[in-house]
């Protein structure tokens, strides 16, 4: 799961399609449009077609098959789950329990491929608190140095034995390899703080404004909302 | 298993929405006590806690929290905010959803701060290591506790008494697997801690709270 962030990361910073040009927060409103319209639907045809302009979203962002598939399909285990549990007979409520979550999440996957993290995290960063809306940055760019250093660290566990014995003696092993990356994290954000200090650091990560940026590529985000308002609208009371 | 994996459209609004509420108005108290270097500590170690997500284990996605070492590293005020921040970066990519963005950080904050607690407990009477695979363990026992509370408000089990009886054999199967699950990822979770805890006591042992003002032979 962790590894799809990479790709996805790498799609949203070099995708060309409309909605890569579009502003990151018209995309915000409108995911959490979607979000909010699938949660609470409690029309079966409202949500089909949720669902289809979900669909419509992922397949125009140009992210690849096997991307959209691994990530959109990872809640199906748990609805199973549900569904087992909630089983009535009929066919609506494993529709409504399955389609919630797979429109939720094709339509995350379709923000988070198509929006680079700077400009995904700068409007939320505004919102939420200071601590918090820090910490999305500095994690975000920490997960992939300590991606890299724990590719490395297996690799040096198994070239040198840890591979090898009981489960207990290469579980502790791995432990003290991420001992090493504690240690690690603590210097680099000890280096990280001291760089951010020199460079004027006003005591808030504000991001860049990109994300209020317009352009003529939010005419479809524009569209897609006008066409997820008028399902609501007219479908709200539809079986 | 401590880690929860309920998607959007499944969690009912009346526990998701308070639980998103109720978060939110901890990560503001928890904001009074951060500065600049905490908050860059914390992201470092937010960026470990989805690292080692990223370390397989087995089948069905199981994959380690570190819940319970980045609570004993922070405390609970610290560890909060990292937890919310983890999850949040998840459910962008589907792996839980959205709207239970709150729950998982009740849980997975809970486990940090229980655990945090029971290491201070622990560590004068068992020394670093193990009281960091002890003090984990308790924290996943109380996620676990609370991700059961929440699955089963979710399954609805308690409203559908009269149609459990023809779903109650498969819940059965579901809360056996969940159980097999958990006693397996607390064992794991608890050794790595231990290795956690082993090498920081003889490298680091400053990084350890209990033992921040200690002689460093005395951690070792």
């Amino acid at each position: 799961m962790i590894a799809l962030i990479a790709r996805m990361d790498h799609h949203a910073s070099l995708g060309t399609t409309p909605w890569h040009r579009a502003g990151a927060l018209g995309k915000l409103l409108l995911a959490a449009g979607v979000i909010g319209l699938a949660v609470a639907s409690p029309s079966l045809v409202l949500l089909a077609c949720i669902h289809g302009l979900a669909w419509l979203l992922v397949a125009t962002s140009g992210l690849p098959g096997r991307v959209v598939v691994a990530a959109a399909s990872y809640p199906l285990v748990f609805v199973a789950m549900v569904v087992a549990s909630r089983w009535d007979g009929t066919a609506a409520t494993p529709l409504l329990l399955v389609l919630r979550p797979l429109t939720c999440s094709l339509t995350a996957v379709w923000l988070v491929g198509t929006t680079p993290y700077p400009d995904l995290f700068a409007p939320l960063s505004r919102v939420l608190p200071r601590n918090v809306g820090d910490g999305l940055f500095l994690t975000y760019r920490a997960l992939f140095a300590l991606l890299a250093r724990t590719d490395h660290l297996r690799q040096a566990l198994r070239l040198r034995g840890g591979a090898s014995g009981s489960a207990r003696r290469r579980l502790a092993l791995a432990g003290e390899g991420l001992g090493t990356l504690v240690v690690h994290g603590f210097e680099r954000s000890q280096r990280l703080y001291s760089a951010m200090r020199l460079r004027g650091h006003s005591g808030r990560i504000c991001g860049c404004r990109h994300f209020a940026r317009r352009s003529g590529a939010d005419l479809w985000v524009g569209m897609a909302a006008l066409a997820l308002v008028t399902a609501g609208v007219l479908l709200w009371s539809a079986p | 298993m401590s880690h929860l994996h309920l998607p959007d459209g499944v969690v009912p609004v009346w526990l998701w929405a308070p639980a998103l509420l109720l978060v939110l108005v901890l990560l503001a108290l928890s904001n009074r006590s951060a500065t600049p270097q905490t908050v860059a500590y914390q992201g470092a170690l937010g960026g470990l806690m989805l690292a080692a997500m990223a370390i397989p284990l087995g089948p069905l996605d199981y994959h380690l929290t570190l819940a319970g070492p980045v609570g004993i590293l922070l405390g609970a005020a610290g560890a909060f905010p990292v937890v919310f921040v983890a999850s949040a970066i998840l459910a962008f990519l589907g792996h839980g959803g959205l709207t239970s963005v709150g729950l998982n950080t009740l849980m997975l904050g809970g486990a940090a701060a229980v655990s945090r607690g029971a290491f201070f407990l622990l560590v004068r009477r068992l020394g670093p290591a193990w009281a960091m695979a002890l003090a984990s363990a308790a924290g996943q026992v109380v996620a676990a506790l609370l991700w059961i509370g929440i699955v089963g408000i979710t399954l609805g089990l308690a409203p559908r008494t009269a149609a459990l009886t023809k779903a109650a054999p498969r819940l059965e199967l579901l809360a056996g697997l969940a159980l097999v699950l958990w006693i397996v990822g607390t064992l794991i979770e608890s050794v790595v801690a231990f290795g956690i805890g082993r090498f920081l006591a003889r490298v680091h042992p400053a990084l350890l709270p209990a033992l921040a003002a200690a002689p460093a032979e005395e951690a070792a």
